[in-house]
């Protein structure tokens, strides 16, 4: 029955670790975009529905079409990694399940649902519905996107930060639902990613818009609306992402902290305190990891500050915005920057915390399945080939749309109104 | 409420959420293994992807919800089951993903080849969820939460699944699709009798197959601490008919027969 009570295969450890931080990380970085760019078009959308503006009507169904393309993958992967908690880490939700599943269950049921069934009505209710509805569904998409991040924050900040629970009968439960799901880790950790997606989508809109600029293509008001939307949304979800950072930084667990800035005597400390506490084993997270995406979060942000301030202040400027390519170039190139610090700011906070799943209470090496390294094995196999091919095209459309620019076909396009309707050469309606 | 109240609600509404999986996620699975059969060529298969295609979001978070509920109503056994049924939910899974890329993906590139491709996908997708749903049914129904089923009586069961989705999805297509397309899928429902009455049996049938799983599992015994579900069930209950009333506006607004291709 117990599934942690014989010892864990080291092997099976491994490969089960390799397939979350893979998996995960993978999703992670398809979320920021998709969170932030759900945002963006939602604006977008309200400003065209309230002035009746074309353009910005032509700017919902660019920006949503690359939004769209990018759920897709975040949508395939997120439903891996739900099933992945049973599936990999069942001593987790023996030990924990009772705490950390109630914010899963939500996650699912009060948000995700919700929001999937929206955008099916969003995408395919296109030109059905009244404007104001349609308006109202993208919204519900948007904020429904939030409770998701917000519940799964609440489960994350768990294992960071337990708090609000009791052990009984060797598992842990609900002692304070209230603690539970206003967990400071849970809480500044979602300020932290809401705006961090922003400023991954910001960034994504400028270097996208640039690269039109750029070429010197015909939609020259188009981009250059939409490279000033990007860069101004950039600049102050910056700041508020830094915020966020900066407070978590001050309430981190005393052995992440110790590690990152390499204190030596304090980490040896900290060694000899948990050994006393917890029994013999290594209580020191990898340095390598911690330490070195620790480093590349901020040297990634000190670079993107530059190229806010700076952006914000050319942003101003027509003529810079139009014709200034050197900047045109920046922002194409500065496309990864947000990416690679979310990683980076992800892997310090994962990787810092091990050897534990549950923060101080559960060891991961106790959390994995009894599940044999060759069933790991090919588990991994399978996801991460998947995975990795669903990202390569999950690049290629992207770039490959936001090449094309603004087009009447996909999202958004009306069928009624198709001359050379494909289905119109079948027969007609025959029941 | 008492916990034993609040268990029984809990398997309450985990059978709920499985069985509308079962009836309405099984009907876009069960035509997405039948496209080849009902659309022949690009066209008509586009048409039949389109019949399903505003619903397969809604459908498929019923089976999201039901995985939600196992893991917060009933964790330890969640863990257990997924862990032991690990060689079946892998394949599952892996159906599942590639159905929803070719599904997402048909139509942003406009070329012959990449459609003819996603079709394989969405289809051999289908095929495999289907398949491996059948596999996991049967060891559930035997009450085998911690090793995979084997031998013939796994295989019949896997093929006998299959089919019903495939009947299922079938149902579907003669109630959503016109020209070519439903006529393929008229011949094998029957010309005899209302095209509602064999969706309606096969949707019985299909809401039967997790409720009889689940009587098999041991989930009275398994249910989480009263704590929890002091918490999360009366939540639940809440939003549930929320959740019915958002997806019946779906099944309106797009209730109509499709006589032309959408999104995908």
């Amino acid at each position: 029955m117990g599934v942690n009570v014989s010892l864990p295969n080291p092997e099976t450890l491994d490969l089960a670790r390799l397939q979350f931080a893979l998996t995960a990380g993978g999703h992670f970085l398809f979320v920021a975009l998709t969170l932030g760019l759900a945002t963006v078009v939602a604006c977008l959308q309200t400003r065209a529905t309230l002035s009746g503006s074309v353009l910005h009507a032509r700017m919902v169904r660019f920006w949503g079409q690359l939004y769209v393309i990018n759920y897709a993958v975040g949508i395939v992967t997120g439903i891996v990694m739900e099933f992945q908690f049973g599936l990999s880490w069942s001593g987790l939700t023996h030990y924990a399940g009772d705490v950390f599943g109630a914010s899963m269950a939500l996650e699912t049921v009060v948000a995700f649902f919700v929001e999937s069934t929206f955008l099916g009505l969003w995408i395919f209710g296109w030109n059905r519905f009244n404007r104001w509805v349609h308006l109202a569904l993208i919204w519900v998409v948007t904020l429904t996107a939030y409770a998701s991040a917000y519940w799964i924050l609440v489960a994350n900040g768990f294992l960071n930060n337990p708090v609000g629970h009791r052990e009984q009968g060797g598992r842990l439960v609900i002692g304070d639902a209230a603690a539970v799901f206003t967990n400071p880790s849970a809480l500044l950790a979602f300020g932290h990613v809401l705006a961090g997606a922003l400023l991954t989508a910001g960034f994504f809109m400028a270097g996208v818009s640039a690269y039109h600029l750029f070429k010197r293509t015909p939609e020259w008001v188009f981009f250059g609306r939409s490279l000033r939307t990007g860069v101004f949304v950039a600049l102050p979800a910056l700041f508020v992402t830094a915020a966020f950072g900066g407070v978590q930084f001050a309430a981190m667990q005393p052995m992440k902290e110790a590690v990152f800035s390499s204190q030596v005597a304090e980490v040896a400390r900290l060694q000899a305190d948990m050994v006393a506490r917890f029994g013999p084993g290594d209580y020191v997270p990898s340095e390598g990891w911690t330490r070195g995406a620790g480093i590349v979060m901020l040297l990634a942000f000190a670079l993107m500050m530059y190229l806010c301030l700076a952006g914000a202040v050319l942003a101003c400027f027509k003529r810079a915005v139009f014709r200034f390519r050197l900047w045109h170039v920046v922002l194409m190139a500065a496309v990864p920057l947000p990416y690679l610090a979310m990683i980076s700011g992800w892997v310090f906070r994962e990787a810092g915390r091990q050897p534990w799943v549950v923060y101080g209470l559960l060891r991961t090496e106790d959390a994995v399945s009894s599940v044999s390294p060759g069933a790991m094995r090919a588990s991994l196999i399978v996801f991460t080939s998947l995975f990795a091919l669903l990202a390569a095209l999950n690049v290629w459309l992207l770039a490959r749309h936001a090449r094309v620019g603004p087009v009447e076909s996909g999202l958004g396009h009306d069928e009624r109104a198709t001359d050379r309707d494909p289905a119109d050469s079948l027969t007609a309606a025959s029941y | 409420m008492e916990t034993s109240t609040l268990e029984a609600l809990a398997v309450g509404l985990l059978a709920f959420f499985a069985a509308g999986y079962f009836v309405l996620g099984g009907a876009d699975i069960g035509t997405g293994m039948l496209t080849p059969y009902l659309g022949r060529g690009d066209a008509e298969r586009r048409l039949v992807l389109t019949s399903f295609a505003p619903f397969f979001l809604g459908n498929e978070v019923w089976l999201v919800a039901t995985a939600g509920l196992l893991i917060g109503c009933f964790p330890e056994l969640e863990g257990e089951l997924l862990s032991g049924q690990f060689a079946v939910v892998v394949p599952l899974l892996a159906g599942w993903v590639v159905r929803d890329a070719g599904l997402w993906l048909r139509g942003r590139v406009d070329a012959r080849r990449w459609r003819a491709g996603c079709d394989g996908a969405v289809v051999c997708g289908s095929w495999a969820v289907a398949l491996a749903w059948g596999w996991l049914l049967a060891a559930l129904f035997s009450g085998s939460v911690h090793s995979p089923a084997g031998g013939p009586v796994a295989v019949l069961t896997a093929l006998a699944v299959a089919a019903l989705f495939a009947a299922h999805g079938l149902g579907f297509a003669a109630l959503r699709l016109t020209g070519e397309p439903y006529v393929r899928a008229r011949v094998l429902v029957g010309r005899t009798g209302r095209p509602w009455q064999s969706f309606a049996l096969t949707g019985v049938l299909m809401a039967a197959l997790p409720l009889l799983a689940g009587v098999a599992l041991p989930l009275a015994h398994a249910a989480a601490d009263g704590a929890a579900l002091a918490f999360l069930v009366p939540a639940l209950l809440v939003v549930t008919p929320l959740l019915v009333a958002v997806q019946a506006c779906v099944w309106r607004a797009f209730r109509h027969r499709v006589t032309r291709p959408s999104y995908v």
